[in-house]
């Protein structure tokens, strides 16, 4: 068992010597179409992602128990047409437990239509009623932004700290922002409307991310055992084995996130995503450049 | 016995520490939140964390126990005896209403929900001027005495900054919500009680010395039906300071007699509250030029049915009383964000995180199973990541850190990377043999702790971002992950020396 390990692993080896710098092509091209659709997004939208109320102002007023929504839609949908409705419902009993209305209209003007209708008052046994000023939600997304890019600066920063040699902190650091583009490339795409904490969960993947590649990094540079294709291999078996039991992790999330809060679905959502993308950024694009690196450095 | 490094010892008492922090409560009983002033529940000597354990003899389990009981017994005629009996004492109360006490159920453990998970209020208010720090504190006292004189007593209010540098005033309120809420935290509360244009007296201490709010001289008199609903009166009696009172016998004297109603003055006295006329008062012709300090404040408040407009009017007596007393702030105040969240979600919320907990935790010893085939490593990790989360929680609880929803899902990132970590340790554990298994161990901690300051180093900007609104979540993850690499990475690595030695 052991022979045939090694001859499998020696069979790949062969191959990845001679095409890994054609592996890394597909992580860039991937790269390049999120950008290109970011970049086309923002000529659309005139923003980067869509935002939901806690970002563009607003209100979300979340009804408890079974509503009639196509009513209510329909009643509502006249007076304010930006409204959007979500269900919630039980994953195992199926059972709705709760009605999310959002709309950019102030609670003063919402919440006595929607009373009317339903015929009774809103109160905090029944619903909860969540506003944001639009001014406040447009300095709170800024700042957001820029906790992002302060994060991910500090985050270069505590790289090259580490690693101290200039390309080898750029791949991992370049695997890093790609692990944010193709997530965010496919929630647009998805036409997901980020809230705050899913920005939240952007800074997240910034720190989340960056782990197999440090993995990566250390194993190929720092450690001195064995030959590079083995060590690479040996952190290609842990990083995978990490970040396939932190998205295994975070799969059920999505199943019994409908009697979650929303924060926390939209927080699994991205960081699932981002962890898929970084499969693909830490073991094509950083590992080939680590690959290459080493070749030229004559790092065996 | 094995012989235990101190690591592994830290652990343990690091664990037992954090138990006692958490230390669940089993026992029943309804806990005093707060006690109304000055109330017959006060004179008895009930205060707030007292436990309630009964009333006249039968059992109070809980909120429910205590609000059957209750209103089994009120409303009465003439005064009753009531015994309340405490965890450790008795109470007797004579009295012909229900004790002013606010109750909620004992807590099981001492770890705090946030809002969204336990219900209640969060309203964000921003000055319409750029305020000093010294300016803020003010409006923050004015603000919490407003609340407090207004009945509610279970409140933060504090200042926060955001990354621009703007300061906000929070305010969040733990379980039940005022319907009036928005009303009550942005009023600005300008108080004028005005003859023709000129200013008699305002809101606040230095103009009114005493407002009366209980007794004879505060109360609904009068209710009748006027057109379609229904319309009830209040007033209450203030007395004004003799600076206020000097300047209405001065503002008086220069009035004539009305012509039409001879027993009153030319000119009504007026009362405006932010600009807005509320009520208009006759001034009886003896008090033409005298330095009256007693005066009786009225105002109304209207309904379809009797009961809603005797509300509104009580409603609208407590706004004006608390004005009064409280003053009025130099500036207007912008709601930026209010939030009400219902208690009822925040129930199923929990139940749903530690049912989200249990299979995640599941799932992942299932992995770690099939990766290693060993139960005693699947075993370690599932510990591992359990005392992490425990010991993250009890800290949380250890300095009263409320958390919300955002804070739980960090903690659960935490454990994330915590579990990442231990992939780590254990595959250079069980790597090949060519270096000693403490050199491999220690090149396992080189990429744990470069991951721990990245992790550190993009969360911090968070605890500033958006004032603060995210910092439950960056908290979190930030104490996991440490609690992670100070105290249990270190003592996993030796469980696994401990393993993998066998």
């Amino acid at each position: 068992m052991e022979n045939s390990q090694t001859e499998q692993h020696s069979k790949f080896g062969t191959f990845y010597n001679k095409n890994y710098k054609k592996l890394f092509l597909l992580p860039v091209l991937i790269l390049i179409i999120s950008l290109g659709y970011i970049a086309y997004f923002y000529s659309q939208n005139g923003d980067i992602m869509f935002k939901d109320s806690s970002l563009t102002g607003g209100t979300t007023i979340t009804l408890i128990g079974d509503v009639n929504s196509q009513t209510l839609e329909s009643a509502l949908k006249s007076q304010f047409s930006d409204l959007t409705l979500r269900k919630i419902t039980d994953l195992r009993s199926g059972e709705a437990i709760s009605l999310i209305i959002e709309t950019s209209a102030s609670p003063e003007e919402i919440r006595p239509v929607i009373e009317k209708f339903l015929g009774y008052e809103l109160t905090d046994k029944n619903s909860s009623i969540e506003f944001t000023g639009p001014s406040l939600s447009n300095s709170f997304y800024k700042q957001l932004l820029f906790a992002l890019l302060i994060s991910f600066i500090l985050m270069s920063l505590v790289v090259f700290i580490l690693f101290r040699t200039f390309i080898p902190s750029l791949a991992v650091i370049f695997a890093a922002f790609s692990d944010l583009v193709m997530p965010l490339a496919l929630v647009n795409f998805l036409g997901i409307e980020i809230s705050a904490a899913g920005i939240a969960a952007f800074l997240m993947l910034i720190g989340y991310s960056v782990d197999t590649d440090i993995l990566l990094t250390t194993r190929a540079l720092r450690k001195k055992e064995g030959k590079l294709n083995t060590r690479l291999y040996g952190a290609f078996k842990t990083g995978v084995l990490m970040t396939s039991t932190a998205l295994l992790a975070v799969l059920p999330a999505f199943f019994i996130s409908s009697a979650l809060p929303d924060s926390f679905r939209q927080i699994f959502l991205i960081l699932a995503l981002g962890l898929f993308a970084d499969l693909i950024n830490t073991w094509l694009t950083n590992m080939s450049i680590i690959k290459w690196y080493c070749e030229k450095r004559r790092i065996e | 016995m094995m012989k235990l490094s101190w690591k592994i010892w830290l652990l343990i008492v690091v664990l037992m520490c954090a138990a006692l922090a958490i230390s669940p409560s089993f026992e029943t009983g309804v806990l005093i939140k707060s006690v109304e002033k000055n109330s017959t529940a006060f004179d008895s000597g009930l205060r707030p964390e007292i436990i309630i354990k009964s009333i006249n003899g039968e059992q109070v389990k809980n909120i429910e126990d205590y609000q059957r009981i209750i209103s089994s017994i009120f409303p009465v005629q003439d005064k009753i005896k009531l015994t309340i009996t405490t965890k450790d004492s008795e109470f007797i109360l004579f009295t012909d209403e229900a004790p002013l006490i606010t109750i909620a159920n004992i807590p099981k453990t001492k770890i705090k929900t946030g809002l969204d998970l336990s219900g209640g209020a969060r309203a964000m208010v921003k000055p319409e001027v750029p305020l000093s720090s010294a300016e803020l504190n003010d409006l923050i006292d004015i603000t919490s005495n407003r609340f407090n004189e207004f009945g509610i007593k279970d409140i933060s209010v504090k200042s926060v900054r955001d990354l621009s540098g703007n300061n906000f005033m929070l305010i969040e309120i733990a379980g039940a919500t005022p319907s009036d809420l928005s009303e009550l935290v942005s009023k600005q509360g300008k108080f004028e009680a005005k003859i023709g244009n000129e200013t008699v007296f305002i809101g606040g201490e230095e103009d009114i010395t005493y407002v009366a709010r209980t007794g004879e001289q505060s109360g609904i008199y009068s209710c009748e039906t006027y057109q379609t609903g229904e319309i009830c009166s209040f007033r209450f009696a203030i007395t004004l300071s003799a600076k206020a009172a000097k300047r209405h016998a001065e503002i008086t004297n220069n009035l004539t007699i009305n012509s039409t109603n001879p027993q009153y003055l030319s000119k009504p006295l007026e009362l405006y509250l932010d600009g807005q006329l509320t009520d208009s008062l006759l001034i009886s012709k003896d008090l033409k030029g005298s330095e009256t300090t007693q005066i009786s404040i009225s105002g109304s408040g209207a309904g379809t049915t009797r009961k809603e407009a005797y509300d509104t009017a009580l409603v609208n007596m407590n706004k004006l009383q608390t004005i009064l007393i409280t003053g009025s702030l130099p500036y207007k105040l912008e709601i930026v964000k209010i939030d009400t969240i219902s208690p009822v979600l925040g129930k199923e919320f929990t139940k749903n995180i530690l049912l989200l907990a249990l299979v995640v935790f599941f799932i992942i010893s299932v992995v770690l199973f099939i990766r290693y085939r060993k139960i005693k490593i699947t075993l370690a990790v599932i510990l591992t990541m359990f005392s992490e989360a425990f010991i993250t929680l009890a800290i949380a609880a250890l300095i009263k850190w409320n958390l919300d929803a955002s804070s739980i899902a960090g903690i659960i990132a935490g454990m994330g990377t915590g579990v990442n970590d231990q992939i780590v340790i254990l595959d250079e554990a069980v790597s090949s043999k060519q270096t000693s298994l403490k050199e491999r161990i220690k090149s396992a901690l080189f990429v744990i702790l470069g991951a721990f300051f990245t992790i550190i180093a993009a969360m911090i900007p968070l605890f500033w971002a958006g004032a603060g609104m995210l910092k439950g979540f960056a908290f979190t993850t930030i104490l996991g992950v440490s609690v992670g690499i100070l105290i249990t990475r270190p003592a996993f690595s030796e469980i696994i020396k401990l393993i993998v030695k066998d």
